[in-house]
């Protein structure tokens, strides 16, 4: 405990500084989003993110978006650490063979009504991947999809544009 | 047989519960009979304070004696023993004298101990060992004590001393106070003087350990209440400080070690530790109160002392007889071999979950009336005007706030390895429901819970009467009506029947408008997630020690785990593992610290002794010489 405390008070701030002037029209995006969301779904929407076998290049993007700059609980996104508690599956990556049942199984444990969204150019149709033989395919392959965002990774903003989309979308 | 003496036991603990009712409603009578023992012979004395123990006893051994029917119906062996450990408890706090007492403790301990060791396994002999020791040197500290006084104030009946105690000489009474509490501390299981309860609870059979562990050690806590208040009428400031630094200590030390216990029973027994600690913060501030003057407040401490006593004889009991159902079911104590009990025996899961929301001191149970109203005297210390009084009022206040939140992780813990997810093993697969005389004994006991909790304005007042009486002050006219508690006028109150009503409307009201909005048809039944693994088994399950872990690693510097890793491998390649243990014990600080060098130190003067009798008869020769001549140069 006393170790923690020591290491808490002796480390200065790590962060560095924003990008300056991509903050206005994230702002403007986040509050579209925000709205969408409220509107639709009350008040949050909560995301259950699933890796079927992606390089991880999409995972680093995601975990941007949790980050002090996108901070994307502002917005009413939460990322949640089951499908029982979500109402998105965030997909990346091209399905697996190993991964495929997994997908599959944690479709089904997710709650109706439910959104999945394929991230990456590997979610869309298996990318670079496609026809090798440990893969399925692209997501909507194994399970029924709603939206795609394209990129090889997309950007954290990116990602929020199709978020926005997405939700847009959704009966 | 063992069924007839179990419904004896039960009929005279059910005697005992209405005698000691009548007791503290105000009845009182003595019975002498000074011709048959020296020392002022047996007299026996009820008045509220030993009517409420006795009450206590009576009506924890009710629910025990019916559960052992169902736990025990075919051992013979403690039966005896079992009727007389009763007996005896019951006759403890009726004692008007100093014989009459000690005879009554005595047999107690020595029934108690007999209970303990009748297993005969190993570790039992040892558990009963060291209580044996315990408890008899925390004899020899009450004999002293009473002896002094006795002889200070010169009478050996209770009631005198209050009268002679101001005579004495000044450090008098503080000598026969630490004494009188030093061997009811052992009793009681303070700490550092707990060593032999976590040993010897989980040794004893269940109905024992429920007694043991429900009112047996709070015998120890009525004797520092007669001591502290009554016998000789309070004392300094330091009395009470010392008893809410004792308890603070007791209660924050004994939920951290129950935290990364996972034998069941001594899990259990290290929470008696913890709640005897809150106890003792109660009574404790109560007896900072009455020594600052301040009566209506060192009533409200009391009594909320004595409400948790009441409380924990009911949750503890029932836990343990909840313990020992789970132990016959499934053969183990060790947690991290349970599992998936809920499905197969409700009942006990029902009742044990009961018991862990009420130590867990969760609204409306009865653990959350008494911690309540612990925080609500000490909370008030700012009117006794003196700043280091009051900053031990601030420990007791942070110490209790630590130990709610500590013991509420501990019964997560408690309840959830044990009773959920998939049987750990395969004797916890195929355990059965507890038989019928079990489940009456832990029904009885978590209605009393439930009661206890819900009717504080009903006992509130009934114990300010008892507190009223041992104190020798006027009892505080009003409490609040029948639906909310009142604390000293407007600083607090409380209407754990509302709660209640709040909460059931709460969990009603959703439901039946899901209920009616047709929610419910539109189910759709998966099986549980598993992260969408294919097969889903008992190891891949949250564990005991997973739980307790972060617990260890915040609090490490009191708990000084070691980490033993050992790793066998293939004698070919060390990349192929054949078995890897891994064991990350803690250590006692006060079996390290403080029982082991005291041990050390009398063994090193025990070896340095026994020089004196080498079986030499030419020595033994010279010694009778030197006694001699020292005898005739002394005379």
């Amino acid at each position: 405990m006393f170790h923690q405390l020591r290491v808490a008070l002796r480390t200065g701030i790590v962060t560095e500084p924003p990008p300056a002037g991509e903050a206005l029209s994230l702002e403007a995006l986040g509050a579209r989003l925000h709205e969408e969301i409220h509107r639709r779904f009350g008040r949050s929407l909560h995301i259950r993110q699933v890796d079927a076998g992606s390089c991880n290049g999409c995972e680093l993007e995601i975990g941007g978006l949790t980050g002090p700059h996108y901070d994307l609980e502002r917005f009413g996104l939460h990322f949640v650490a089951s499908p029982r508690h979500a109402d998105c599956l965030l997909v990346t990556g091209p399905v697996t063979l190993n991964m495929a049942e997994a997908l599959r199984r944690t479709y089904a444990a997710t709650p109706d009504p439910k959104i999945v969204i394929a991230v990456g150019d590997c979610g869309r149709d298996a990318g670079i991947f496609r026809g090798s033989y440990a893969v399925v395919g692209g997501v909507a392959d194994v399970v029924p999809v709603h939206a795609v965002i394209p990129g090889c990774p997309p950007s954290p903003r990116a990602l929020l544009a199709g978020l926005l989309d997405a939700i847009g979308r959704a009966r | 047989m063992a069924i007839l003496a179990y419904a004896v036991a039960a009929t005279g603990g059910l005697a005992a519960a209405l005698l000691g009712l009548a007791g503290v409603l105000g009845t009182a009578f003595t019975v002498r009979a000074p011709w048959l023992l020296p020392l002022g012979g047996l007299e026996v004395t009820l008045d509220p304070l030993g009517g409420f123990f006795l009450a206590l006893i009576g009506a924890a051994a009710v629910p025990a004696s019916i559960y052992a029917m169902g736990y025990a119906a075919g051992e013979r062996r403690g039966v005896l023993a079992y009727n007389v450990f009763v007996a005896s408890m019951c006759a403890v706090p009726l004692a008007a004298n100093v014989l009459t007492f000690l005879l009554a403790w005595e047999l107690m301990s020595l029934a108690s101990y007999v209970l303990v060791v009748q297993s005969g396994e190993r570790e039992a002999v040892r558990a009963a060992w060291v209580y044996a020791l315990m408890t008899h040197a925390g004899l020899a500290c009450l004999l002293a004590g009473m002896l002094l006084l006795g002889s200070w104030t010169g009478s050996f009946r209770f009631t005198d001393w209050y009268a002679a105690a101001s005579p004495l000489p000044s450090w008098g009474p503080g000598l026969a106070f630490v004494l009188l509490a030093l061997g009811f501390g052992v009793k009681a299981g303070v700490i550092p003087l707990h060593v032999w309860l976590p040993l010897a609870h989980p040794a004893a059979p269940s109905h024992v350990s429920a007694l043991m562990s429900g009112v047996m050690i709070k015998l120890g806590v009525y004797g520092l209440m007669r001591v502290g208040l009554d016998w000789l009428g309070g004392g300094p400031a330091w009395w009470g400080v010392a008893v809410m630094l004792a308890g603070t200590v007791s209660a924050v030390v004994g939920v951290l070690y129950a935290l990364v216990e996972h034998d069941l029973k001594r899990l259990l027994a290290f929470h008696s530790i913890e709640n005897v600690g809150i106890i003792l913060i109660g009574l404790g501030a109560g007896m900072l109160f009455y020594e600052a003057g301040l009566p209506a407040l060192a009533l409200l401490g009391f009594a909320a002392a004595l409400y948790h006593t009441m409380n924990h004889a009911a949750f503890k009991a029932l836990l343990f007889l909840g313990a020992g159902a789970v132990l016959h079911a499934a053969g183990t104590r060790d947690m991290e071999r349970m599992g998936g009990l809920i499905k197969r025996m409700p009942w006990t899961a029902a009742c044990f979950m009961v018991g862990s929301a009420a130590i867990a001191a969760l609204p409306p149970l009865n653990g959350f009336v008494s911690e309540w109203l612990t925080f609500q005297a000490l909370l008030q210390n700012l009117k006794i005007d003196r700043p280091e009084v009051n900053l031990v009022f601030a420990l007791g206040i942070a110490g209790l706030a630590l130990t709610g939140g500590l013991a509420m992780a501990c019964f997560v813990k408690a309840f959830g390895i044990t009773f959920l997810a998939l049987p750990r093993s395969e004797a916890a697969a195929r355990a059965h429901e507890a038989g019928r005389a079990m489940r009456v004994g832990m029904g009885l006991l978590a209605l009393a819970c439930v009661v206890l909790g819900l009717a504080p304005t009903l006992v509130v007042p009934a114990l300010a009467k008892i507190g009223a009486d041992v104190m020798h002050v006027p009892a505080p006219a009003d409490v609040g009506g029948w639906l909310t508690l009142n604390v000293s006028g407007e600083f607090a109150s409380l209407s754990t029947l509302a709660v209640a009503a709040a909460l059931v409307t709460a969990l009603a009201v959703p439901a039946a408008t899901l209920a009616l909005a047709g929610i419910g048809r539109r189910r759709r039944l998966y099986e549980t997630w598993g992260c969408g693994r294919l097969l889903q088994t008992s190891r891949m399950e949250y564990t005991a020690t997973a739980f307790a872990n972060p617990f260890k690693r915040v609090f490490d510097f009191f708990y000084r785990p070691v980490t033993q890793l050992d790793i066998e491998v293939h004698p070919e390649s060390r990349l192929f593992v054949r078995r890897i243990e891994y064991a990350n014990p803690t250590s006692s600080i006060f079996e390290d610290w403080l029982y082991r060098p005291a041990l050390d130190a009398l063994h090193r003067w025990a070896r340095r002794a026994r020089g004196l009798q080498s079986g030499s008869a030419n020595l033994y020769l010279t010694y009778i010489l030197a006694a001699l001549l020292a005898l005739l140069v002394l005379a």
